[in-house]
């Protein structure tokens, strides 16, 4: 605060009054050129073509050698499979899986785990894991590799992606008689999606807590057997033996990536197999436009970030993240058309299950962890990637907007009150005592900075301040309390109505209390520098929602103006209603709103609209569920950081101040009004 | 507790044994034990003893079977009693019961001194030379075996040595991070009186041996003395070499096996020089099923501690008796049609221990042993552990908690302590030793854990392949069983497998090893360093020339026309001068400018050429002292 209260650079220096005066010309160019450099990334110029850079993966360095008779018995599982399938509509085989793993002479164990769902009076859900563990001969369990199959019931609302458990069941009769495994292999099969991978995960490392069975939502039990520390983990979904193309899925929880060596390695796995398989790969259609590259990698990365951005992982592999695992789905898309199909369905799945043989093959020779490629990248196509090096200046120039602002503000601040002060020569009564607890630190004591001190009400700014993040903390404690829990409503709309209440409180604030002289101006410098940090974080944890969120609010920040000269101006009319577009939950809706646009098109506007509001109400309770279970920390930002912002932004918007009435009761004089005087900053819009 | 009562007798029965050896003579045995085990697993277990009762202790200066390398260690440390273990792959006691003998994953060694006036820093010298010698002795790295991952432990190693009843010194220490190859089997081999020429040895073909899921060599040293008498003694030296093999992972499919699917050759005889040469091969249980190809001549049934057990008994010795080059060759032939689907899991044994490490990241975690008592009464039970020093531990947070078998998670009810011994590691010196004793309830398992913190090492301590991870050693278990279910262990006071036999004991004391385990410490990134090394050589280098210059250079007054100034001005207008690009005017151009290789006497007169050039260029007042650095 010395740095920022020194009178040579607040007042005298020339740059900065230059600075004040095009403040807004200098924000819009630094919000233009973050976001044109991001587009720029899309350009193969500027990014980089993807390599392996551990050497111990060394793919295809063997030849697979898994062969035809692994991929009968595949067909043969499948079929088996089915019959069990009409038995069990709704639950998982776990026995015709069990005795499976344990025909192939693997280790085979069960995982018993609740969940205490906590919404509408409270629900108990069971489930159960398979998992068959092939002990590695040339290792004594220290380190292993998890390759895992999602199974979904035939009640289930996804598409069927049962042949993945046959796959991996004959992958690991295959490994089973090789003795060249270095890494324990575990053939893991969960139910009720991530769920189970959840409660597998949180047993494999926390499963000696004792939970308070009344607080605790994931009971995840204890497992019986483990094979030490996790390297990597293998994601199977497969519709079909007969595939179309892969896709290679590696958005994990909280927008965490895989290394990028992962990534790499599967698609040259891939490639040599000579399957279809990329990062976002869909069905090729007919060509009708043909994009530029310039146009397709811009979307490819749109498309990456936009998933990433919500933080929920895209497949099981996502939560493997957390522990450091590193983690990526292959989801294989059933055949369409059969005109394309070369061989016979004899042999449909070889080059899948030789994919995956080189994978494990490659994780097995694996002597280090992953550490030696990128964990934060963006792809821009199947073989180029930006790194965090090139993207981060495209957010760093997005937030620097709010810093630089918030400098300027503070100092042409200061020297308002100074020369208020100092015009009005009445250096004697000096109020001590209110404001000495902010911490503000104007060090200098000469009488005209002990009637600034005065002039600006930092305790109330601070009062305020507290009031909101405390609003935005109450959002995130408040929907698990007992007394709400137990009300007999469900998830949705008790978390919408809690998020309702608390943001009509903080519509409303700003017009019961009114800050006193220059707060405002103040509570300007605090939210531009709160916004600023926040978003630089959570751009640090979550590039992808750190920067959707900058790009949209950024703009607002850079018109926000609480200086009382267009008080009524249209501009500062534009302001307040955009801001009330940006509250969080007119954001989630019209996002909800959008998609389901999209994805419904039949539906008439009033049908479309009650629809999305239903969808963003379960979007928001489905945000808390994600939050207290996965630890998925999106609610926990929109609720604890970006609706205080909000209510910060909606105030300064607004610009409430005291009459002139109540301003007379100080007798301090008006600062704001009266500025004739020529080094006036501030007020050049 | 129970077991030193057990001990009590054993060494009673030891001092018969010692008293019954017949003075001055050597034997070598070998014997081979062959036991299917369940999953398609099959054990095999080599031992070569060789038992010689040496007398006095100048006695061993004439080695005959016994390797000189032992016989001169006797000589030269106090060491009373030594075993070593090279481990690969781990023991799975759940689905294989228990093994002949136990080892550790990587390699483990312990050692007990006795010896009178022996202090503890000489103990600690002689480990030091003894775990050098045995390096070299088998490739290994027990080189690396000090005090900063050695304890003594209190109470779960027990002497096996004679006579053991005063004052013994014990050192233990255990590599899990070595890797068993070929190196450790070839030096191993060459102990033995034939070598890998013939007898047993012959079957050990490392192409073979380490194709299995778990091979274990050991080392046993020990020496029995009569009480009082220092020189009536005996040396017996056993080598074990503990395989399992997975069928499924022989080229072959099927469950038939034979010696020479095993072994890649059938056996080419026996041992010359061996007293007994033995094949024993389990024909109850698993491998009742068998039909052997040829019959064992002849059957032995063996019941210790209420469990019986068959074993077929091939003679060597008899089977070569004529003459004649061939190959002996035992085939394990399997019903045909025999399905495997549908197996049985076998039942667990009475007691068994996996070791995990919970928690996520790279700051704490917790260090889990979890022992499992599937048998009806309560089992008293001992636990070992060494926590290398990059781990802290913390001992308030260590806690016993129980669970009974049918349940899936611990609750919050825990155990007492029976026995407690702890010895706080230090920094880079000492490791954390912990000793836990218990009762542990029938039908229930107990989770011993403690929370640890990582370390973050200096940047010389982390090993290649940083990011590989950290061993923290593997936990000893211990207890005494009352009876003998799957148990095989050699007794005490024997030497031979075949003393196991028929050797029905109170109770019979059981020791199993948990998995080693990795953590990784926090470990910065290796290339960053090389990057900033690189980046600051650049620098110094940058900045070397010219400082060097600078400092190295003699500075020479040539002519003094006006009052000299300070130093620094002129320096400064000195660099000034040289860097303008004026300088040299067409003239003086051949000579390079700033040359420093020139003598100074001519350098001189050119930097006075230039300095006059200049002087007149830039108009600057005369006189000024001229001088030139070289």
């Amino acid at each position: 605060m010395g740095l920022l209260s020194d009178p040579s650079i607040s007042t005298q220096n020339k740059l900065v009054d230059n600075l004040a005066k095009h403040v807004r010309k200098v924000c819009c160019g630094l919000y233009i050129l973050g976001v044109v450099w991001l587009g720029c990334l899309a350009l193969p110029e500027f990014n980089h073509g993807t390599y392996l850079s551990e050497n111990a993966l060394s793919p295809g360095l063997v030849y697979p050698e898994i062969r035809l008779d692994a991929n009968r018995l595949a067909i043969q599982l499948l079929e088996e499979l089915q019959r069990e399938r009409k038995e069990h509509k709704s639950t998982t085989p776990h026995a015709w899986i069990a005795a499976k793993l344990n025909e192939f002479g693997l280790e085979t164990h069960t995982h018993n785990y609740t969940l205490r769902y906590p919404f509408g009076g409270g629900k108990e859900y069971h489930g159960k894991n398979i998992y068959g563990i092939l002990r590695a001969p040339r290792i004594a369990s220290t380190e292993g590799i998890v390759f895992t199959a999602p199974y979904r019931a035939p009640s289930s609302v996804h598409p069927d992606i049962s042949p993945s458990v046959p796959l991996l069941l004959a992958f690991a009769d295959f490994a089973r008689r090789k003795n060249y495994w270095a890494k324990d292999l575990i053939f893991l099969i969960t139910e009720q999606e991530q769920l189970g991978m959840q409660a597998w995960l949180e047993a494999y490392h926390d499963g000696d807590r004792v939970l308070n069975v009344s607080k605790a939502y994931l009971l995840p039990g204890n497992l019986p057997a483990r094979a030490g520390s996790l390297q990597a983990a293998l994601n199977i979904e497969v519709q079909d033996l007969e595939i179309d193309y892969v896709d290679v899925k590696i958005e994990g929880l909280n927008g965490k990536l895989p290394n990028l060596d992962m990534f790499n390695l599967v698609q040259r796995i891939m490639a040599r197999e000579g399957i279809t398989s990329g990062y976002k790969q869909t069905a090729r259609k007919k060509r009708r436009s043909n994009p530029s590259l310039f146009e397709k990698n811009l979307r490819q990365m749109l498309a990456m970030l936009a998933t990433q951005s919500s933080g929920v992982p895209n497949g099981n592999h996502g939560l493997f993240h957390r522990y450091r695992i590193d983690a990526l789905t292959i989801a294989a898309a059933k055949r369409q058309t059969h005109a394309t199909l070369k061989g016979n369905a004899g042999s449909a799945a070889v080059p899948l299950l030789k994919a995956i043989e080189g994978i494990a093959r490659s994780l097995n020779n694996l002597l280090e962890r992953f550490h030696q490629s990128f964990f934060f990248y963006v792809i821009v196509n199947n073989d180029r990637y930006i790194s965090i090096g090139d993207y981060m200046p495209a957010l760093v120039a997005l937030v620097a907007c709010a810093f630089f602002k918030a400098y300027l503000t503070w100092s042409t601040l200061d020297s308002e009150v100074q020369q208020a002060a100092a015009a009005a020569v009445k250096p004697a009564e000096t109020q001590t005592g209110s404001a000495s607890g902010s911490g503000s630190g104007v060090e200098t004591e000469t009488d005209i900075d002990t009637e600034l001190e005065d002039g600006l009400p930092y305790g109330s700014v601070l009062v305020y301040l507290t009031a909101v993040l405390l609003i935005g903390y109450l959002g995130n404690v408040l929907p698990l309390q007992q007394y709400f829990l137990e009300i007999p409503m469900g998830a949705a709309p008790l978390t919408t109505s809690v998020l309702s209440f608390l943001t009509l409180i903080g519509f409303i604030l700003p017009f019961v209390v009114v800050l006193p002289a220059g707060g405002l101006e103040l509570l300007h410098v605090g939210f531009l520098l709160i916004f600023g940090c926040s978003l630089i974080i959570i751009g640090l944890l979550n590039f992808a929602l750190g920067f959707f969120v900058a790009v949209i609010t950024v703009p607002v920040v850079i018109a926000l103006d609480t200086s009382e000269q267009n008080c009524s101006g249209s501009m500062r009319n534009l302001t307040r209603f955009i801001t009330l577009l940006l509250n969080p939950m007119v954001v989630v809706y019209v996002i909800v709103l959008a998609m389901s646009f999209y994805q419904y098109p039949e539906l008439k506007l009033d049908k479309l609209l009650l629809r999305a509001a239903t969808a963003a109400m379960d979007a928001s309770a489905y945000g808390l569920i994600d939050n207290v279970i996965y630890g998925n920390w999106l609610y926990f930002v929109v609720s604890t950081v970006f609706l205080p912002l909000w209510i910060l932004c909606w105030t300064l918007s607004l610009s409430k101040r005291r009459d002139i009435a109540d301003y007379s009761d100080y007798e301090e004089p008006q600062p704001r009004k009266p500025q004739p005087e020529p080094q006036a900053k501030f007020k050049t819009n | 507790m129970s077991w030193t009562h057990l001990w009590c007798v054993g060494a009673l029965l030891l001092a018969t044994a010692v008293a019954q050896t017949t003075p001055k003579d050597e034997h070598f045995h070998e014997e081979l034990v062959v036991r299917p085990l369940s999953g398609d697993h099959v054990n095999t277990y080599f031992q070569f003893t060789t038992r010689w009762h040496y007398g006095q202790k100048e006695n061993l200066y004439h080695t005959q079977l016994t390797p000189r390398v032992i016989a001169e260690l006797l000589q030269q440390f106090d060491v009373k009693e030594l075993h070593i273990g090279l481990t690969q792959g781990l023991w799975r006691y759940e689905t294989w019961g228990y093994p002949i003998v136990e080892a550790t994953s990587g390699a483990e060694m312990w050692a007990w001194f006795k010896a009178t006036n022996l202090t503890d820093q000489q103990v600690d010298k002689q480990w030091a030379q003894l775990a050098n010698v045995f390096s070299g002795v088998l490739c290994a790295s027990l080189n690396f075996v000090d005090n900063t991952n050695s304890i003594a432990p209190k109470h779960l190693l027990r002497p096996q040595f004679m006579p053991a009843n005063r004052e013994n010194f014990v050192r233990y220490a255990s590599l899990p991070r070595e890797i068993v190859c070929t190196e450790n089997l070839t030096p191993w081999k060459k102990l033995l009186p034939c070598g890998s020429a013939s007898g047993f040895a012959s079957l050990l073909n490392s192409g073979y041996v380490h194709n299995t899921k778990y091979h274990s060599l050991g080392l046993k040293v020990r020496t029995l003395c009569q009480d009082h008498d220092e020189d009536n003694c005996i040396l017996e030296m056993t080598q074990t070499a503990n395989l399992v093999y997975d069928l499924r992972l022989l080229e072959q499919s099927g469950n038939d096996f034979s010696l020479r699917r095993l072994f890649g050759m059938g056996l080419n005889g026996y041992c010359e020089l061996a007293s007994s040469s033995k094949i024993y091969v389990q024909r109850n249980e698993l491998g009742a099923r068998y039909q052997l190809v040829p019959p064992p001549p002849a059957e032995e049934t063996t019941t210790r501690g209420g469990y019986t057990v068959v074993y077929g008994v091939y003679d060597m010795q008899e089977q070569f008796q004529d003459q004649g080059e061939r190959l002996f060759n035992i085939a394990w032939l399997a019903p045909k049609g025999e399905l495997r689907r549908n197996r049985q899991k076998p039942a667990p044994p009475p007691i068994y221990a996996h070791r995990y490490l919970l928690g996520q990241g790279q700051e704490r975690g917790r260090i889990v042993t979890e022992v499992t008592n599937s048998h009806y009464a309560p089992l008293p039970i001992l636990v070992q552990e060494l926590i290398p020093w990059y781990v802290h531990a913390y001992l308030h947070t260590l806690n016993i908690r129980r669970r009974p078998l049918g349940r899936n998670e611990y609750g919050s009810e825990t155990l007492p302590f029976k026995l407690l011994h702890y010895a706080p590691g230090k920094q880079r010196e000492l490791p954390t030793h912990l000793e836990i004793g218990f009762l542990l309830p029938g039908q229930s398992s107990a989770l011993i854990t403690i929370d640890v913190d990582y370390l973050v090492l200096k940047w010389l301590e982390y090993p290649p392949d940083a990011n590989h991870g950290h061993y923290i050693n593997a936990a000893l278990v211990a207890s005494a069983l009352p009876m003998g279910t799957n148990y095989s262990a050699l007794p005490l006071e024997g030497h031979l497998f075949a003393h196991s036999f028929n050797a029905t004991r109170p109770s019979y004391v059981l020791g199993l090893h948990t998995e080693a385990l990795i953590v990784s410490l926090p470990t910065p990134d290796f290339s960053m360093p090389y990057n900033v090394i690189c980046l600051a050589c650049t620098v110094v280098a940058l900045a070397f020339g010219p400082i060097h210059s600078v400092a190295t250079k003699l500075i020479v007054v040539v002519r003094q026309t006006s009052a000299p100034r300070n130093f620094l001005k002129k320096l400064k207008e000195k660099l000034f001068s040289r860097g303008s690009p004026v300088l040299p005017t067409a003239g003086e151009a051949d000579v390079p400018e700033g040359a420093g290789c020139l003598p100074p006497e001519e350098q001189d007169a050119n930097e006075n050429d230039n300095d006059e050039e200049e002087e007149k260029e830039r108009e600057k007042e005369d006189g000024e002292d001229k001088e030139c650095a070289h």
